[in-house]
């Protein structure tokens, strides 16, 4: 019997298909709202899944200079982690898998699809791949510190005096005391995290690895067909993943009482997320360089989680 | 009987040391046969001590020349092993044999390869002896040899620019190390009247005079030298890279876990100081600085060897951090992490060590594409760069888990903010490991194969074996770490803590508690976040996955294959239309945004690691000082 | 199972990739002003793509000038299938005024197959993006025919 649940949540909900779906669809969202704020129509909202199905019936061309193993084997690589990160995120009151340090575990799996992206650019043997996945990897050494400081400061409030990275003991904390995003203290991390999203799927202004005009798609310049549209899939997961998180750690406490309404109120949240940290930044700003890029980040944001952290520490 | 194994093994490998010189020296055949029997014996001997010592729970002890302590002193040397001296005989053990095997092929084109294995032989021999010894100047004596077989072994290649200067900085600051370790012991000896380990250890025990306190200090920077903390880490960049691999692969293997080791044994078990605030801090800062400073000057490195060497210090400050924690957490996780850095730093280094054998060259501006020709050099590197960046499912990610949650749980029980700035530390390091290692792998393996290198082929078998066995035990440790915890990190973390036994066992039963000394008993530590439900989610994802992509592109597969044409535009790398020349991006091209917003720090940085042999006594004597007056000053 | 999905969605998803082979940029600002507000081509899926492996519609200005004519060939080789050739302007359709120059190699005919031209000198942009969907449509009659 709990083979079956288990196949149920890694397949279905809230794993691969779930995970898929409602990740294109944000995607989806995402550039519907770009395209309205820029006075356009713009794509449909199911426009990323026709763009993953193209793909899928594209020729799969491996230059010859690649790597044949890693450059097939790196959108799988990626896609498995993404899809089991999401297991790991409690949607309310009902978490799939947990244990006593899911905060870790995700830190570490999140870092699995960049690496992905990295060792797939770079096994391709191209120069252009060469310098994206540079500026992926200062990307992710960029973000990685305030995120860092975001984890702790959540695991140390909902702790008390002891810690707690679980996932069910956050949201069970803030079923008790009331939303994070309710906490004053919390407030700046809550800033700092809407800032680390953007950077983490790689959208504006924060995607200088994937400068289009720039490097010719960087880490993605030799893919085509069915290994790209796992890596764009990829990207669309990233999305729901991180707004996902971010709903669980910060607006963890709402209990509808219903177990579909908390689905959905939860979609909701995270559709919001996306329009305001992703869409409307998006829109609204040009590319940072990789060194005003880096600098950003390890000053404002972090200092923004440090003093989160701090606030945590001495108690409030 | 088996409680001749130990000395037997030190004995043999010494004994040996001078055979190979005498009967091998113009004789290939016969050396490798002294040297691999001589190293299969002492490892089968140490091996055959895991079932009484770690699973029964025994401990050995052995007085040399049957010299028993005559009523109460200790006046003779004696060997005595326990779970934690075991756990590290064993990590020296493996490696002297894998380097031994390895060697066989890698230095066959050298020269004066009797010099070579006597050498090796001694370095190996030394440190098993320094591990298993439970007497203070024996163990300083193992360092002295182990000492000089390095600075030797350092400067083989003296052909080679810059490795003569290597270890003339070894031995220089080597030698200071060893100093002040002698002179720690000398105030020991006049302190305690003894040099047995365990009797030092009854003596001392919660009564630290002045004069102990100055030992401590002493032998703290002296095994600080050795285990290459930083300010201490300056000679380790060159004498890692001027080494041959074979001997760069035990320095970082086993040299500075024997530093560590010392560290160990002096802080915990003869000191019992680890209950003390001001000494924890001192030493967990240590750490920090030292994993911080290692990984940054990682980054700008132009020379493979010299990256794997500023790793090797920074995950030895990991190490450092975990173990001056003072909790059964800290020091499981820092046993574990040593144990997985002898892994997996021993197969990057042989990795290298392959690519040198290959090119003959380790420069990161020359080199690129090598993953064509050198596939399972490659495939072994990937395993050791994911392991060292603490990726899962490989070991290190389990042990720096540990450390993480170690130095946490540290924080918020002691409420100092220290730790958690530590913990913060310890994260962004492990990012900075993994963006250093994308480096390697962009510009060595991956990328454009320049024209000089297309005729590369792989490494000999007899290099590979040792690469595939680590990076199978790589794999295994972080499958299947409940395993490796029960059997091994366990035991040497409660023989660390408890230092009853210890005592006893040499001294006599009833000794221990005579003179007041407390039993301490450790409770497994937990691990709950891995279980093998996991297992099933990822098998099943990945076949979904693969699934996906082999419906997608069923009809293209014929055409995936027909990619060896000579050169047909269509599998060409894209360059704007233009025809594909050569242009590698690698070595000093990558992170350049990085490095130009860390210009003022790394002018800095560079600037102290000047090269000048005088400036690096110079912090050595520094941070002894800093050590001694910390721990007079803050000592409660 | 997937087939029809697949199929339908290659009309739905066109990508584009721009060559310019010596174009005066006339075509090519053209070209961009499809992609603003006023004619926002995104609604009907397409969107610019920066090599050409990530293409499915090529859009092929200018002349071919003799210096670019290796590389366009180059380039166009990269392309993976389906792929549909759209050249827009008049330039690569007959040459335009610069036929019978020493430097130019119009037309576009001889070096690769044309789905669709779009002539003019500049085609209004109402002009490309019929052509352009015209090319969604043969793009998707070709994903058939390869599947077949």
């Amino acid at each position: 019997m709990i083979i079956i649940r288990s196949l149920f949540y890694i397949l279905i909900f809230p794993g691969v298909l779930f995970t898929a779906a409602f990740g294109l669809f944000l995607a989806g969202v995402d550039r519907k709202v770009v395209a309205r704020m820029q006075h356009r129509i713009g794509p449909p909202l199911r426009q990323p899944m026709y763009d993953f199905f193209k793909l899928l019936g594209k020729e799969t061309i491996i230059p010859h200079a690649a790597n044949k193993i890693a450059f097939l084997a790196a959108p799988v690589i990626g896609f498995v982690s993404l899809a089991l990160i999401m297991l790991f995120i409690p949607i309310f009151n009902f978490t799939a898998f947990s244990g006593s340090a899911d905060l870790i575990v995700i830190l570490y799996l999140i870092t699995i699809p960049g690496v992905a992206l990295i060792v797939g650019g770079s096994s391709s043997g191209s120069p252009y791949a060469g310098i994206g996945i540079s500026r992926e990897m200062v990307t992710m050494m960029a973000y990685e510190l305030p995120f860092v400081l975001i984890l702790l400061a959540v695991a140390r409030k909902a702790g008390g005096d002891t810690l707690a990275f679980s996932m069910e003991t956050i949201s069970k904390w803030q079923a008790a005391n009331g939303s994070m995003i309710a906490q004053w203290s919390m407030i700046p991390a809550a800033i700092a995290m809407l800032l680390v999203i953007p950077a983490e799927v790689g959208t504006q202004p924060f995607d200088v690895a994937e400068a289009e005009t720039e490097i010719c798609e960087g880490p993605l310049i030799e893919y085509s067909g069915a290994p790209l549209g796992l890596f764009k899939l990829n990207t669309a997961m990233k999305m729901l993943v991180m707004s996902g998180l971010f709903t669980s750690l910060f607006f963890g406490g709402i209990r509808t009482g219903f177990y579909i309404l908390d689905v959905i109120v939860f979609m909701l949240i995270c559709v919001a997320v996306t329009i305001v940290c992703m869409s409307t930044i998006h829109a609204v700003t040009a590319r940072l360089k990789i060194e005003h890029l880096f600098k950003f980040f390890w000053t404002f944001v972090s200092g923004l989680a440090l003093v989160s952290l701090i606030l945590v520490w001495c108690g409030l | 009987m088996i409680q001749h194994f130990p000395v037997l093994a030190v004995m043999l490998l010494f004994l040996a040391a001078f055979c190979v010189e005498i009967f091998g020296s113009h004789n290939a055949g016969v050396r490798n046969t002294i040297v691999m029997i001589a190293a299969t014996v002492a490892m089968v001997l140490i091996y055959a001590l895991i079932k009484p010592v770690m699973i029964e729970g025994q401990i050995i002890s052995y007085w040399m020349g049957n010299w028993e302590p005559v009523s109460g002193y200790a006046i003779g040397i004696g060997y005595e092993v326990d779970q934690l001296s075991l756990f590290f005989a064993l990590l020296v053990v493996t490696t002297f044999w894998l380097s031994g095997v390895y060697s066989l092929g890698y230095m066959s084109k050298d020269h004066h390869l009797g010099h070579y294995y006597t050498l090796y032989l001694m370095l190996s021999g030394s440190v098993l002896g320094l591990v298993m010894t439970g007497d203070i100047f024996n163990m300083f004596v193992m360092i002295e040899i182990m000492t000089f077989a390095s600075v030797a072994l350092t400067a083989f290649r003296n052909d080679n620019e810059g490795a003569l200067e290597a270890g003339f900085k070894y031995l220089v600051i080597g030698s200071m190390g060893s100093s002040f370790t002698l002179t720690g012991v000398a105030l020991l000896y006049g302190q305690c009247h003894t040099l047995n380990m365990a009797q030092m250890s009854a003596i001392l025990y919660q009564n630290l005079t002045p004069t102990s306190i100055m030992a401590l200090a002493l032998i703290v920077a002296g095994f600080g030298v050795k285990s290459y903390i930083v300010p201490f880490h300056t000679p380790a960049a060159d004498a890692y890279m001027a080494a041959p691999t074979s001997v760069s692969m035990i320095f970082a293997g086993m040299v500075n876990k024997a530093g560590v080791y010392g560290m160990i044994r002096v802080l915990y078990t003869i000191f019992n100081a680890m209950d003390k605030s001001t000494v924890q801090m001192l030493i967990v800062i240590f750490g920090a600085v030292t994993m911080f400073i290692g990984v940054t000057m990682a980054l700008t490195q132009h020379d493979f060897k010299r990256l794997l060497a500023f790793h090797s210090i920074s995950q030895i400050g990991y190490v450092i951090t975990a173990i001056g924690l003072g909790s059964a957490l800290g020091l499981t996780g820092g046993l574990f992490h040593a144990m997985n850095h002898t892994l997996f730093k021993g197969l990057l280094f042989l990795t290298a060590g392959a690519v040198l054998y290959a090119t003959g060259t380790t420069n990161l501006d020359k080199l690129g594409g090598l993953s064509k020709k050198m596939p399972k050099t490659c495939i072994c590197f990937l395993i050791g760069a994911f392991s060292i960046s603490g990726l899962p499912p490989f070991n290190g990610f389990v042990s720096k888990w540990l450390v993480y949650q170690a130095v946490y749980t540290k924080a918020v029980e002691s409420g100092n903010f220290v730790y958690a700035i530590v913990t913060v530390v310890a994260l962004v390091v492990s990012v900075m490991t993994l963006a250093s290692f994308i480096k390697v792998t962009q510009a060595v393996f991956f990328g454009q194969c320049p024209v000089e290198l297309k005729k590369t082929q792989e490494a000999p078998v007899s290099m590979l074996v040792p690469m595939y066995i680590m990076s199978a035990l790589c794999v295994l440790a972080g499958l299947f770490y409940p395993l490796v915890n029960r059997f091994l990190l366990h035991p040497a973390a409660q023989s660390a803590l408890n230092v009853t036994n210890y005592i006893d066992r040499m001294l006599g039963e009833g000794y221990a508690a005579n003179m007041g000394v407390e039993n301490i008993q450790v409770a497994p530590v937990q691990f709950s976040f891995w279980n093998p439900i996991v297992w099933l989610i990822l098998f099943v994802v990945i076949f979904v996955a693969a699934g996906l992509v082999i419906i997608g592109s069923k009809e293209e597969r014929g055409k995936m294959l027909q990619q060896g044409v000579k050169y047909d535009a269509k599998y060409a790398t894209f360059f704007s239309g233009e025809e594909e020349m050569f242009s590698q991006v690698g070595g000093s091209d990558l992170f350049w945004g990085f490095k130009t917003d860390w210009k003022g720090y790394y002018r800095v940085l560079e600037g102290l690691h000047s090269g000048i042999v005088t400036d690096y006594a110079v912090y050595t004597v520094m941070a002894t000082a800093i050590i001694t007056v910390c721990m007079f000053v803050f000592m409660r | 199972m997937f087939n029809k999905l697949i199929n339908d969605s290659a009309a739905k998803s066109p990508w584009l990739y721009h060559i310019n082979s010596g174009s005066c940029n006339g075509c090519d600002i053209e070209l961009v002003a499809c992609l603003t507000p006023r004619y926002d081509a995104e609604r009907f899926g397409f969107k610019l793509a920066g090599t050409p492996r990530h293409a499915d519609i090529v859009v092929v200005s200018g002349p071919i000038t003799s210096q670019s004519r290796e590389r366009l060939i180059r380039t166009l080789a990269q392309v993976p299938e389906p792929k549909c050739v759209v050249s827009l302007g008049s330039c690569p359709k007959s040459g335009n005024v610069f036929k019978g120059s020493y430097s130019v190699e119009a037309p576009l005919d001889n070096y690769c197959h044309v789905d669709v031209s779009v002539a003019g000198c500049t085609p209004k942009p109402e002009a490309i993006m019929e052509g352009l969907y015209k090319a969604a449509l043969i793009l998707k009659e070709k994903r058939e025919a390869m599947h077949k």
